[in-house]
């Protein structure tokens, strides 16, 4: 007997891709699921929007050279950004991202390459290129002797030398990441999503053009993951540009306009999500739940389907992939009925970066690790 | 632009409780212990004419050699001050030793064949009459001796007992009581204005970017670090100024330790002291790429043993240190800040003074050149 299914659609528009959930899955997830397909929508219109403009480059790096002693950090990087984008880039760890950033944010020294930002060459010294340029940092950047309110104050007076419209932006950055309040906390007394929210609040109270964020959502809840995600794509509808670096494909896939996919210090693959999984072979991944029967006893049998590009098992469940273009799953459901085996959880979904970036450099993109 | 950072900075290093403590709590707490410790030994220190008996015997009357030397050092002079001794006669024995129980004299002296004091307590007053009368016993019968070869020579004699004797008292020559106690205080006030190492070395690294997120933060604004880090570093020794200047004030007004009234001066010496811990704090902050932890280890570690060599736990270390190794006193920053307050207090003139305020002053420049050498550059090669 088949658990109940219920359809959720990837893209609202075409309701080409569905993946089931199970009923027993919780709300919490279901409605997750519904956020990420709300910014999923809104970043599409948005990119279909910046397309239409023609955006200008906001950001230029070419063959960018980085080594720290006989390790080369970033190789021959090169990196469009236009405006209006929010462009991910996505890598494991030591891929080179923060590299990439510092450099492009003249914090670091580099061996070759140039760097233009607004159409003006990056220097240490390019006071009227940063004041235009908002940075989130991996780590949290904040004063701990400083009031929430007292901090975002201070970081923003360093853009903003008028006090009194410093003090609206101040207080529209505190609205925009919902501390209000929090604003006479110190920042040892909030917790992590909040603290990760005063340091985007200190990145972007002065209204960047250019918003930079490394990993901002590293060791965050869900709950303020998603808060952060929805926040980056209300800072790019309202004109900032943005570079995302994450090593989270999931949240790139979410909100990014377009993709830059890291390894080894330079860019493999770029382009929008869909452009990228475009670029390889597998088209679904069902996973199937055996209730009663052996998994493997039944590989050769799924193996001998139309358009199966690879079958799996791990411990009572079959990991099926089919080809590109081709949808298998109420196929492989129909067949296995017919010899009778009782299934259990039932998934199906796209093909993710981390397939893509799988096929392309043989590793896996969360830890690196070769495959 | 200066303003805001000057003021944000006053703000986040008040509240760093830790700051607080080293540079201004643990020296109030370290200077209340140094009075708890030293309130028996600071009556001792300061000196007072003693009031002695004497008891109008037969004897007595009759050993002008003795009432000589008595009057000699009962007399004061222009060069020694107040005199040694204030000396009361008793017609009797009785009397006496009632005015030694009510405590009208330290002690009282009766002639016989010889002299025997007598005293209730022991202390300095009493040690110093011991001294005498053992000091005149001796003298006395040298002198017999060499009367009894060559009579001619008695008068010349007396005289020159009573010069020495005069010459005893002149200990009390100074403007100031001698008192080893205000080198443990003076040591405490360098220790304390070194501490302030602690707020230089925190302005340091809240601006570098290979040190901390809020330095990589500050680096990507729009405004060249070294004015943030300018006023900073204001802001840092207007904190440690205030902080060594209500030291100062608990010392003077709640221990009664006296500095003697040259304000304007003990003011200077001050700032000069602070602008020296906080240029030694942000240049260690600056040169060393370890971690806080080890940063503060070596100021702490640095302070202490400048402090020590100042005479901070033992008073006689400073005056050995600089004797041994006579550099000492011009490139020790602790030994340059307590020297200065010792000048002041012991000095009448203010040559001392000035040339360790000086050296002072060209320490904090020479370590802001060094921090400046460091913290010019713009970005860096790995942060």
């Amino acid at each position: 007997m088949l658990p109940e299914l219920v359809p959720f659609y990837h893209d609202r528009d075409s309701k080409k891709h569905m993946t089931f959930v199970t009923i027993s899955q919780d709300i919490c997830h279901w409605d997750m699921m519904l956020r990420f397909d709300t910014l999923k929508t809104t970043k599409r219109v948005l990119y279909r929007r910046r397309k239409r403009q023609g955006g200008n480059m906001i950001v230029k790096v070419s063959n960018l050279v980085k080594r720290y002693g006989d390790l080369i950090a970033l190789d021959h990087f090169k990196l469009d950004v236009a405006e209006g984008e929010i462009f991910g880039l996505l890598g494991p760890n030591g891929s080179g991202k923060t590299t990439a950033i510092n450099c492009i944010l003249s914090l670091l020294t580099f061996d070759k390459g140039e760097i233009e930002v607004f159409d003006k060459k990056m220097t240490p010294s390019s006071y009227d290129l940063k004041k235009d340029i908002g940075v989130i940092m991996q780590n949290v950047a904040v004063i701990e002797e400083l009031t929430v309110y007292e901090n975002i104050d201070f970081f923003c007076g360093l853009y903003v030398p008028d006090k009194e419209i410093r003090k609206n932006l101040v207080k529209e950055a505190i609205d925009f990441v919902g501390l209000g309040d929090f604003t006479k906390f110190y920042p040892k007394k909030l917790s992590g999503g909040l603290l990760r929210r005063l340091n985007i609040a200190c990145g972007i109270a002065h209204k960047p053009r250019l918003i930079i964020l490394d990993e901002p959502t590293v060791a965050v809840d869900p709950q303020s993951r998603n808060n952060i995600l929805e926040g980056i794509v209300r800072l790019n509808r309202e004109g900032a540009t943005v570079i995302y670096t994450s090593h989270y494909m999931e949240e790139v896939e979410q909100i990014c306009t377009r993709i830059g996919i890291m390894d080894k210090g330079r860019i493999v693959a770029m382009g929008t999500n869909e452009e990228l999984k475009g670029m390889i072979r597998v088209g679904e991944k069902i996973s199937i739940e055996f209730l009663a029967a052996d998994p493997k006893d039944y590989v050769e049998f799924v193996e001998s389907m139309p358009y199966i590009a690879a079958v799996e098992v791990q411990d009572r469940t079959m990991l099926i992939k089919t080809e590109r273009g081709h949808n298998g799953l109420s196929t492989i459901l129909t067949e296995l009925q017919t010899k009778s085996i009782k299934v259990g959880r039932v998934y199906c979904e796209l093909p993710t970066l981390n397939d893509v970036f799988l096929e392309i450099t043989g590793k896996e993109l969360r830890d690196g690790k070769e495959k | 632009m200066f303003w805001h950072n000057f003021s944000y900075s006053l703000k986040s290093n008040v509240r760093d409780k830790q700051l607080i403590f080293w540079t201004l709590a643990f020296p109030v707490i370290l200077g209340s212990l140094f009075g708890l410790a030293f309130s028996n030994l600071s009556g001792t220190d300061v000196f007072d004419t003693i009031q002695i008996g004497v008891v109008n015997t037969q004897a007595y009357q009759a050993d002008t050699a003795f009432q000589t030397t008595l009057a000699a050092v009962s007399k004061s002079d222009n060069t020694a001050g107040d005199p040694l001794f204030a000396v009361t006669q008793y017609a009797s024995l009785e009397e006496a030793t009632k005015a030694l129980t009510d405590g009208n004299i330290s002690g009282y002296i009766m002639e016989d064949s010889t002299l025997h004091l007598y005293i209730r307590s022991s202390g300095l007053n009493q040690t110093i009459m011991k001294e005498f009368t053992d000091w005149y016993l001796q003298a006395s019968s040298a002198v017999s001796s060499i009367v009894a070869q060559n009579p001619s020579s008695a008068s010349e004699i007396s005289g020159i007992l009573s010069k020495n004797i005069t010459y005893i008292s002149e200990t009390k020559s100074n403007t100031n009581a001698p008192n080893d106690m205000l080198t443990y205080y003076y040591a405490l006030i360098a220790m304390a204005c070194m501490y302030g190492s602690f707020l230089g070395m925190k302005q340091v690294m809240t601006v570098q970017a290979n040190q901390t997120p809020t330095g990589a933060r500050i680096h990507l604004a729009p405004l060249n670090k070294l004015k943030i880090f300018a006023s900073s570093l204001c802001a840092a020794t207007l904190i440690q100024y205030i902080s060594i200047l209500i030291l100062i004030g608990y010392l003077a007004f709640v221990l009664k330790i006296d500095f003697g009234n040259q304000l304007g001066y003990i003011l200077l010496a001050s700032f000069a002291g602070c602008c020296t811990g906080v240029s030694f704090g942000a240049m260690v902050g600056a040169l060393s790429k370890k971690g806080e932890g080890v940063k503060t280890g070596i100021i702490i570690s640095l302070s202490m043993l400048m402090s020590f060599l100042a005479g901070l736990m033992v008073a006689q270390v400073k005056y050995e240190a600089v004797k041994s190794l006579p550099i000492l006193a011009y490139i020790n920053p602790a030994n340059l800040i307590a020297d200065s307050f010792y000048a002041l207090y012991y000095y009448n003139t203010y040559g001392r003074f000035f040339t360790n305020v000086g050296f002072l002053f060209g320490f904090s420049l020479l370590f802001y050149f060094i921090v400046f050498l460091v913290m010019r550059r713009q970005n860096y090669a790995s942060l």
